[in-house]
């Protein structure tokens, strides 16, 4: 049972580890490899541990029956060729370890490259290289690879030399077993060549050769002994080509429905009744919004430990009273959980951290009325912060308002004037300020966002012993000459940090915009911190 | 039947020997599909066909000792590449001693130093000398042309194969002037066969490069109708004076000609030649034909045929729209609607908006927060069902960058009329 239970937490390392190491195929295999220091043989491409029968295999990989009979199927026989194989489907449909662990139950030799980790073509060609040699990386060699090669054509010659000897030894080995009837872990003279994320290919720098090499490689490499295996989360119809190339044959993994997914989660849980009660009401929501599996897991795992609250025995069979009042006590939290649990990793990361306990108490409601005061949980200076804000007003706000809004006064009594035109053109002007707003922020040149901060850092008090250089507004040349070193020096530094980032030259002036990319509850924030009333200063508002 | 499968055939059914004839039949046919060589042999009989025009040109520039060049233009899957190796190959029987071949990859070998250091070593190589990787692009250069006076001498023609021969007319074309040239200035003897799938390719060539190629061009094109069906008997039909068991074999072939007889399965073939009628398409059905073969009894069937036209011919896109979530769906007809309503800007927030109206006007079950649909609109990204319109912007995030659809109107409307339990579709 024990046995049985591994595969699906396996699966989970598998497709994880699969972004760290540089083949999980070795996951499990490193540990020992490092122990001894003996050289590797040809079983070290096999997995050996433990066989793996057919039905444990289908029975481990819940709704992957009909692939993995068809994946089966069409490696074959012993000894079969085969033309490429494209296996596509989306993320966490479990592409990777399937095929893998096919692998494991076939005892076939392969090896595994993921696209990944081998992040440009050399590096793959020797990761590829080095497997196939049995060489590996170690104190002795310096870390190095068996052979440098970097082009497509040394791949190809060095490729053809080491599989032709290695076919040999597979031979080789074969007729020993059958001699001395050792008990050799390979079967079959074939290898297999899996390239794992081909997606990722698309993305190197030359792309144009490396991806229809890749495609074509079997047909240039001529040898029927090496099966060829891409995984793709993307379909065959996303790789552009301007020739087009040999195509694959697809093998098409869906993503899980609500059942498969109910039966994934079921799997070795301790309390079956009482998680299916709680699958009952919580997996509905979540499947609607995603059907991935890791992310259904990272929503609902801590949602159970909620659900469990109420109970002092979690072994308990649930009967109707106790599944109610559960109900009950986990209704709130499911919607409050719909809403935190999906962090966005595409965000600049400072940002993210630093609005995330706000998001964690609110969610995102209308952003600009934090009553929760937060304070920044990382420093800035005070001179960066008001650099910070000029920066984010100069995206927000068109530039001819500047005139406007920083006048002597400060832009305090600048409001009424803006109410004197129609409706109907009031209305424009707002569905075209939403417009702007929904655009994202706007870029700007560095003069502007010198004069909007010289503007409000005049505007704002100053305590003595401020880290800012004192500023009154009607400076003189040498206090002019220290800002101005000052600021440059902050405002590269707040670019390096991604808090401004450096837009495209504008074509008729030629200077470096800049735009910032802070978003509003965080300028919000930032301002807080300075007490400064920005929200006036705002256009939209 | 070519040699290799020839060679290599004794060997396995004398390892397999244990196993099934239906095993045995199996990895037969598969041999044969994964071999080009023996699919296009049956091309290479009658007297008007490529293989023969091909050879004619070859020989004759071997006998008559002069330089020669030609283009293999045509579609990919056509047997270029085959009929090529299947005409060196018995050129070779013919006339053992009297030619080399050197073959170039327009993937591998576009850049004109890589390419002339493969010359070098395959030359090398073929006349037991010592390569050195550290030559230079000059000393690779000369050695070429010296190898090409030497061989000229010695009445030894050089046969260059460019595979992929468009790319390497790209850029500067220093390779094949350098190559084209070395062939005119000298006493050699040595032929340039081209091969592409571009039809326009000789009209890539420079003038310089052009002048010195000759205009030869052979045009391969799909199988015919008739070609196919005999390709069909000649891959699958098994062998009857092989190791195989006299009964199985004969079962084996009368059940595929029935099934090759039978109305539905010229349908079959039929739709699959109507999308791509090339002989990699065929190949990779009757591969996929293959593997589905039910082990025991050992036979093909009209069935499998059947699934395997169902695993070629796939739709990706709708594929990938049955896999989206309820709230991915959402997110594509709110941009569809953005689409429709011809608005400029389709960037995240704008979808929220729509999203939202969406949502106010049918009264739909469920409001997602923001960041939800974000991480739902990544997903999105990831499927390809969208994409941001440019690759500029980089320092921007997500929400704001313009995206734009990658699927058209109908196939959205299939996508959602086939979903399961698809809520009301507001679209």
């Amino acid at each position: 049972m024990g046995k049985e239970e591994s595969p699906h937490v396996n699966r989970r390392t598998t497709r994880s580890s699969s972004s760290t190491t540089p083949n999980s195929k070795t996951v499990g295999e490193v540990s020992k490899i490092i122990s001894n220091t003996q050289s590797l043989t040809v079983n070290d491409l096999v997995i050996s541990d433990e066989s793996i029968s057919l039905e444990e295999l289908i029975n481990s990989f819940p709704h992957r029956r009909v692939q993995i009979l068809e994946l089966i199927k069409l490696l074959g026989p012993l000894n079969s060729p085969m033309i490429p194989l494209f296996v596509y489907g989306g993320a966490s449909t479990g592409k990777t370890s399937t095929v893998l662990e096919i692998f494991k139950h076939l005892k076939r030799p392969f090896i595994y490259s993921s696209c990944i980790t081998c992040y440009n073509p050399r590096i793959l060609f020797e990761s590829i290289l080095n497997q196939l040699l049995l060489h590996r990386k170690n104190e002795r060699n310096g870390y190095s690879s068996a052979k440098r090669c970097e082009k497509p054509s040394d791949f190809v010659n060095l490729l053809h030399d080491a599989l032709s000897t290695f076919i040999d030894r597979l031979e080789g080995d074969l007729w020993k077993s059958n001699s001395k009837k050792s008990p050799s872990q390979v079967t079959g003279k074939m290898i297999y060549l899996i390239i794992d994320n081909l997606e990722h290919v698309r993305e190197w720098d030359k792309s144009l050769n490396i991806l229809p090499f890749l495609f074509n490689l079997y047909d240039i490499l001529k040898m029927p002994e090496m099966g060829l295996i891409f995984i793709s989360k993307t379909s065959l119809d996303t790789y552009h080509s301007d020739t087009g190339y040999a195509e694959s044959l697809p093998v098409y993994f869906p993503d899980y429905t609500e059942d498969d997914l109910r039966k994934i989660f079921m799997k070795d849980q301790s309390n079956p009744k009482l998680y299916s009660s709680f699958l009952d009401v919580v997996l509905r929501p979540f499947y609607h919004t995603t059907r991935r599996v890791d992310d259904v897991t990272n929503a609902i795992s801590p949602l159970y430990k909620k659900y469990c609250e109420p109970l002092d025995d979690t072994g308990i069979t649930p009967d109707e009273d106790t599944k109610r009042k559960l109900f009950k006590h986990i209704n709130p939290y499911i919607s409050q959980f719909l809403k935190e649990t999906f962090q966005v990793p595409s965000q600049p990361t400072l940002k993210a951290s630093a609005s995330k306990d706000k998001t964690r108490k609110k969610g995102i409601t209308k952003p600009g009325f934090w009553e929760s005061l937060d304070e920044l949980d990382f420093h800035m200076s005070t001179c960066a912060k008001y650099l910070l804000i000029s920066a984010f007003l100069a995206s927000r706000n068109p530039a001819t308002l500047d005139a406007s809004l920083f006048d002597s006064t400060g832009g305090s009594g600048n409001r009424k004037r803006k109410r004197k035109s129609s409706e109907k053109s009031m209305e424009k002007k707002e569905s075209k300020e939403q417009e702007l707003l929904m655009k994202g922020p706007g870029t700007f040149p560095l003069e502007r966002l010198l004069a909007i901060f010289q503007c409000i850092s005049s505007v704002a008090e100053y305590s003595p012993g401020d880290e800012v250089p004192q500023i009154d507004g009607l400076g003189a040349n040498g206090w002019d000459s220290g800002l101005m070193s000052d600021v440059l020096l902050q405002l590269s530094s707040l670019c390096s940090a991604n808090f401004i980032t450096k837009g495209g030259s504008c074509p008729l002036e030629g200077a470096i915009r800049y735009r910032s990319a802070v978003s509003e509850d965080m300028a919000l924030k930032v301002a807080r911190s300075l007490k400064f009333p920005l929200p006036k200063y705002l256009y939209s508002r | 039947m070519s040699a290799a499968t020839v060679s290599s055939s004794p060997k396995i059914t004398e390892k397999m020997a244990r196993e099934s004839p239906a095993e045995q039949a199996q990895v037969l046919v598969k041999s044969r599909i994964c071999n080009p060589n023996f699919i296009f042999s049956i091309f290479s009989n009658p007297p008007d066909s490529n293989y023969s025009k091909l050879k004619y040109i070859i020989s004759s520039s071997l006998t008559e000792a002069c330089n020669n060049s030609v283009l293999l233009l045509g579609p990919r899957g056509c047997g270029k590449v085959a009929i090529l190796e299947l005409v060196l190959e018995d050129l070779l029987e013919e006339y053992p001693d009297m030619i080399s071949v050197i073959k170039l990859n327009g993937l591998l070998h576009c850049d004109h130093n890589c390419a002339l250091k493969e010359i070098s070593r395959q030359l090398c190589q073929e006349h037991q000398l010592l390569f050195s990787k550290m030559a230079s692009f000059d000393d690779n250069a000369q050695f070429m042309v010296s190898m090409l006076r030497e061989c000229g001498l010695a009445h030894k023609t050089i046969i260059f194969v460019l595979d992929e021969f468009d790319l390497f007319a790209q850029g500067k074309q220093l390779f094949l002037y350098s190559l084209l040239d070395a062939m005119q200035s000298v006493t050699s003897q040595a032929v340039v066969i081209g091969i592409s799938c571009r039809l326009d390719a000789d009209q890539l060539l420079e003038k310089r490069v052009r002048s010195r190629f000759s205009h030869r061009k052979l045009l391969f094109l799909p199988p015919s109708r008739e070609d196919t069906e005999r390709l069909l008997e000649h891959i699958l039909l098994l062998p009857t004076n092989s190791s195989f068991p006299h009964e199985y074999v004969t079962a084996f072939n009368v059940k595929l000609l029935k099934i090759f007889a039978d109305y539905k399965f010229k349908e079959i073939v039929d739709t699959l030649s109507y999308s791509d009628s090339t002989v990699n398409h065929l190949q990779r059905f009757l591969f996929s034909t293959v593997s589905h073969m039910d082990l025991k009894s050992g036979l093909l069937s009209l069935e499998n045929f059947k699934a395997a036209l169902s695993t070629i011919q796939r739709q990706p896109k709708l594929e990938v729209l049955k896999d989206c979530s309820i709230l991915e769906l959402y997110i594509l007809v709110c941009m569809k609607r953005l689409e429709a309503k011809e608005q400029e800007l389709r960037n995240f927030n704008a979808i929220m908006k729509e999203y939202k109206s969406i949502h106010d006007t049918f009264q739909t079950s469920n409001y997602y927060a923001r960041n939800v649909c974000l991480r739902a609109f990544e997903h999105l990204l990831q499927r390809e069902l969208i994409s941001f319109e440019d690759n500029r912007g980089h320092g921007q995030s997500a929400e704001f960058r313009p995206v734009k659809l990658l699927i058209s109107r109908p196939e959205l409307y299939q996508g959602l009329k086939s979903y399961p339990s698809c809520p009301v579709s507001s679209f």
